[in-house]
């Protein structure tokens, strides 16, 4: 679900005047992006207790739902996501989430996923705003459901002007807490053995 | 007949025995020369890897985060616990005078019993609360026991040698909760690990300090 001026507009940023123009550059852009490799740092800012929590690992993404989020400092944690699974993994136990049972989970996946495909505009679950600078396009997500909404207050993409990488993904809490992850080094259509994506 | 009273003597004298007081043997009196509150945490701000990892009707649970334990300026503490990805789970404060609220809890956590249990627990080890007027003191076997009266039962905090080494939660007879801990920088700083051990509830919460821990 795509529109223009249900949030305030963004520092910096001008509305997306054709919309139609922009959705088919996105989708031009990322059919030819088979996989997406990258580092990536995390900020989580705590606004009431003014303080922030870091960390940093490594992003793959492989078409058409295969993701793997693998946090390697200060702790190490994984996620991986496959299809309609989820495996999660920390230090003692591997854990593994059908997101068939969980809707919550499903979306969370769903999201993520069409970010990095270029389809978020066609996500239900979200009212997609679209802005643009110099630099690059910003995408403000409102959710559109209860069930996001008591999640997130909004999600923020950053997209490259010329290749539309993603560059920054920020998840706003409704207590005005957000995090946001910097993706930094990407590569694209780089091999990526199928392995790092089973969800055992 | 007789071989079977002896069998049910013998189950008496061992269920008795489980339902006293683990520290029976103990005589205490007041001395506030050995408070415990010298081992009250004092800090600024410190982040763990939490580990939670139980049990409930046969099913078992595991799930993992970072526990944020931070001072604020009106010496309100605040304790954050959110995942590996940045979602909070709870926001819980205690205010300058012990006050305890919650700011923010996930849906699936906001359970009346399970609330108390977590302020419980971090309440003890925070030594937020504590009654200090039915503070009393015991030793034994290297050990010194110094014990609060609770609402319900009592808090043992045990230390040996000037280091606190871990704090008891006991019921009327049988302890409730364990918090052993390591690895203090000083009498009073937070502990670098942390093991919460729910005898009852079966369940444990384990807390490593994460370096580099937050900044500004």
């Amino acid at each position: 679900m795509i529109s223009v001026g249900i949030h305030a507009q963004p520092k910096g940023y001008t509305a997306v005047k054709n919309l139609s123009a922009f959705q088919q550059s996105l989708s031009q852009a990322n059919a030819g992006k088979q996989t997406i490799t990258s580092d990536f740092t995390q900020v989580k800012n705590l606004s009431l207790l003014s303080d922030k929590i870091k960390s940093k690992g490594k992003f793959y993404f492989k078409k058409d739902d295969k993701v793997r989020i693998e946090y390697t400092s200060p702790y190490s944690y994984l996620l991986v996501m496959n299809g309609g699974q989820i495996m999660v993994k920390d230090e003692q136990k591997t854990s593994k989430i059908n997101t068939k049972n969980s809707k919550t989970m499903q979306s969370v996946n769903r999201i993520m996923i069409d970010c990095m495909r270029g389809t978020v505009l066609q996500n239900p679950d979200f009212k997609v705003t679209a802005y643009e600078n110099a630099q690059g396009y910003l995408l403000s997500l409102a959710p559109a459901n209860d069930a996001m909404r008591k999640m997130f207050k909004q999600i923020d993409v950053i997209m490259d002007k010329k290749t539309y990488d993603v560059r920054k993904f920020t998840m706003t809490e409704q207590n005005g807490d957000f995090t946001y992850m910097d993706f930094i080094n990407s590569k694209q259509n780089a091999a990526i053995n199928d392995a790092l994506f089973k969800v055992k | 007949m007789t071989r079977f009273l002896k069998l049910s003597s013998c189950l008496l004298f061992v269920v008795l025995l489980g339902a006293c007081s683990p520290y029976r043997h103990l005589t205490f009196h007041t001395d506030a020369t050995e408070s415990a509150m010298k081992y009250k945490p004092v800090f600024d701000k410190k982040l763990y890897r939490c580990v939670v990892d139980g049990h409930f009707l046969f099913k078992k649970f595991h799930l993992s985060g970072l526990l944020f334990f931070k001072k604020l300026e009106d010496k309100s503490t605040r304790v954050v616990f959110q995942n590996e990805m940045g979602f909070a789970f709870f926001d819980f404060e205690w205010d300058k005078n012990d006050s305890f609220k919650v700011n923010q809890i996930i849906p699936q956590l906001d359970k009346p019993a399970l609330v108390k249990t977590l302020q419980k627990d971090l309440s003890i080890f925070l030594f937020k609360d504590l009654d200090k007027s039915s503070e009393v003191v015991a030793e034994a076997d290297g050990n010194v026991y110094n014990r609060f009266s609770l609402v319900k039962g009592f808090a043992y905090y045990i230390s040996k040698h000037n280091t606190l080494q871990r704090i008891e939660n006991t019921g009327k007879r049988k302890r409730v909760t364990t918090i052993a801990m390591d690895g203090k920088e000083t009498v009073s700083s937070l502990p670098d690990t942390v093991l919460f051990n729910h005898h009852r509830a079966h369940f444990t919460i384990q807390l490593n300090k994460i370096t580099p821990h937050a900044d500004e």
